[in-house]
């Protein structure tokens, strides 16, 4: 059998590129509806365990009971934790450098992720308190909020 | 077996080419909570959860993960498994091994597919090798095609023959109230429906579909307190196909098929010679009309050259001496993680007698099922009605 | 109350991934040398003598290291086609293949695996048959670059006819 270490290694570059469409399902759409049209941030509450989702969603996930009501949560929240991107991903929403943050929605017991913004890096602290900034066109999305920003 | 394992629940949703109602956890959780009322269990006596879907299907990895909420799987065990269209039974089988082993007493099983969020296409291109075979990925449709006419060249077969197939599927389906396509459609009609690659037509071939479907699997000590009506899993087999190599279109190949080989084992496991005689209902997973011709084959029902001889003469009709697909299969519902699986609960609601309008006509004590999947594998499980069957 | 028509939510989304791949020592040589000398090169199992393509390090059969590499001929026999009435696209170039158009199954002669690609051959069931004889025809050198497509397809050798069943 010949040896072939000394060939040299072939590599090809390729691409997978697949479009896809998430549907947000019933809670998820009455999330972004809200966003969209009233600017109103919405979360959804289990009864028996006494706790408030964000993102909403149908099912609790503690005890698995059925929810189907909304509440409103926020619009202030508190930084819960936060980190500063510095490298930059075809993904990201921006470029870097740019804050991530978790915020805790007031009536909410899970947080959202999202930018934070209009704060120095070096200003921006856990325990923050923080408000949404809304886009002006909105598509029903996450990025109906712009970003958070210190009270 | 280690232990015996039964199937005592299941669920299915509604299966249709749209979904836009729900999202992923929502409709995974329409299935999962349908399989615990018909099991009488609460999901608190669940004690691991495996997932099964296409990976990257619906554009989310790990969804084993982010559909806990849905699936009932917080604060329980859990895995996830991927492998490609056969799956949902995958996932049957690694739940049995949990409950034979001894280590598990009632696992949950969930296969589901909300094809319409992905990008099947480019998605399923993924499957095939990137430098040997990815430039012709877009030609899926043609690998049935090339079966289909290998098998009209080899046995002389017309494509009245495909279209009987297409025919029983969809009637089959008209009485399934879960199935996605439920047409009353003609011979004429499947022979007159838009070529794709020849000789598959459109109603030929299998749709994408959007679904889910959840099975609970037990130890025998809780199957027979909890379940009046417990199908037990007899025996499971897989067998996987060498990639690269595409005899399999071939049917005149004297080469070891996957299906064939699977079988065999199958039987060999059972002490079955005359599987048409053991069995009294048969769930195949068919991707296209052809396939299910060459299943007929594969698995011993009839001899080399004959299954479209088995269509021919109605045998594999529902009201048949062979009934295979009452269900309206693969052909009439695909939304692919759940697919196996849906061949695996139709066969057990045919044993329970629970089958509603499409139940067979006749006892039915012993099933066989088939999953397929590319790059060609197999898997088959045996279900009977009492471990005396 | 009114019901409103439901309004269902959804958000697009499109993933985009570059990959870059190594294809090994096998796939090297047998890429290289197609793109180099037009020739495919397919391994021989030691044991069972099944010559494989694409050539791989290991039999799957025999789990022995496969040994002798085979230069195939240029010409084959087409084990299973079909006419393809889809629009295809290849998934590595994004270049469309309009339809109708033939695609099949062919054994260069030497080989015990088969090869799927393009028969250069009007869509009519009287003009491609299981068993016709093909030859591979290539990209000019210039154009080839080490990849399954450097062969433009198969074409049916001349003066053939279908044999009547």
């Amino acid at each position: 059998m010949e040896d072939h270490k000394n060939d040299k290694t072939f590599e090809v570059d390729q691409h997978l590129t697949a479009h896809g469409r998430y549907y947000a399902g019933k809670m998820g759409s009455r999330f972004y509806i809200s966003l969209r049209d009233k600017r109103k941030i919405l979360g959804s509450s289990c009864k028996q365990c006494n706790k408030t989702f964000w993102p909403p969603r149908s099912i609790c996930t503690f005890c698995f009971s059925e929810l189907k009501k909304t509440v409103e949560i926020g619009p202030l929240g508190t930084l819960e934790t936060f980190t500063v991107v510095t490298y930059d991903e075809p993904i990201h929403p921006r470029k870097a450098p740019f804050i991530y943050g978790i915020v805790k929605l007031d009536g909410a017991d899970t947080g959202m992720a999202h930018l934070i913004d209009e704060v120095d890096f070096e200003e921006v602290r856990i325990g923050m308190r923080v408000q949404p900034v809304f886009a002006k066109e909105r598509k029903g999305n996450i990025l109906d909020i712009q970003y958070f920003k210190p009270l | 077996m280690k232990r015996n394992v039964a199937i005592i629940g299941g669920g299915q949703t509604y299966h249709k080419a749209r979904r836009h109602d729900v999202d992923q956890a929502e409709m995974v959780n329409e299935a999962v909570r349908s399989a615990l009322k018909d099991a009488k269990m609460t999901i608190d006596e669940i004690d691991l959860v495996i997932l099964g879907n296409m990976e990257f299907f619906e554009g989310v990895h790990m969804t084993d993960c982010w559909l806990v909420h849905g699936t009932g799987a917080y604060g329980k065990q859990g895995l996830k498994i991927t492998t490609g269209g056969t799956v949902g039974a995958t996932v049957v089988c690694a739940a049995a091994h949990h409950v034979a082993s001894g280590l598990f007493d009632k696992v949950l099983c969930i296969g589901f597919e909300k094809q319409e969020e992905g990008d099947t296409g480019a998605i399923l291109s993924g499957v095939a090798h990137p430098l040997w075979g990815r430039s012709l990925a877009g030609a899926a449709v043609g690998y049935f095609a090339m079966l289909g006419s290998s098998y009209m060249a080899a046995w002389g077969a017309k494509e009245e023959h495909s279209a009987m197939v297409a025919v029983k599927a969809r009637q089959n389906a008209r009485k399934n109230k879960y199935a996605h396509l439920k047409l009353d459609i003609t011979i004429e009609d499947a022979l007159n429906s838009r070529m794709l690659a020849y000789p598959i037509r459109m109603l030929d071939m299998c749709p994408a579909s959007n679904g889910a479907c959840a099975m609970i699997l037990a130890d025998e000590k809780t199957a027979k307190s909890r379940s009046r009506k417990p199908v037990w899993m007899r025996a499971m087999e897989t067998v996987h196909n060498e990639q690269f190599e595409l005899d399999w279109r071939d049917v005149l190949t004297k080469r070891s098929i996957f299906s064939k080989v699977c079988a065999s084992r199958l039987y060999k496991k059972l002490g079955v010679t005359k599987p048409a005689d053991y069995f009294d209902v048969f769930e195949v997973y068919e991707p296209a009309t052809w396939a299910e011709l060459l299943w007929y084959e594969d698995l011993g029902l009839c001899g080399p050259g004959e299954g479209f001889k088995l269509i021919e003469r109605g045998t594999t009709n529902i009201e048949g001496p062979l009934p295979v697909n009452p269900s309206g299969g693969v052909l009439s519902t695909n939304c692919i993680g759940a697919s196996a699986m849906l061949r695996i609960w139709e066969a057990a609601l045919q044993i329970r007698g629970d089958a509603g309008e499409h139940q067979v006509p006749k006892e039915v004590r012993r099933a066989l099922t088939t999953a397929y999947g590319g790059t060609n594998w197999t898997v088959m499980t045996a279900l009977s009605k009492t471990l005396d069957d | 109350m009114t019901k409103k028509e439901t309004e269902w939510i959804s958000i697009p989304m499109t993933v985009d991934v570059p990959y870059r791949f190594a294809a090994g020592q096998y796939l090297t040589r047998c890429l290289t040398e197609l793109r180099d000398n037009g020739k495919l090169l397919a391994v021989e199992c030691p044991e069972c003598k099944r010559v494989q393509l694409p050539p791989r390090i290991v039999c799957a059969e025999c789990h022995v290291k496969n040994g002798r590499w085979v230069e195939l001929g240029s010409e084959g026999t087409l084990v299973g086609f079909t006419i393809m009435y889809l629009p295809m696209t290849d998934p590595t170039t994004g270049k469309p293949h309009d339809p109708p158009f033939v695609y099949g199954s062919i054994r260069l002669d030497g080989a015990t695996s088969v090869l799927d690609h393009f028969v250069h051959v009007e869509p009519d069931l009287a003009k491609v048959w299981i068993g016709m004889r093909c030859s591979m025809v290539l990209r000019p050198r210039e154009d080839r670059i080490g990849d399954l497509n450097d062969i433009l397809y198969f074409d049916p050798l001349p003066g053939q006819k279908k044999l009547q069943a």
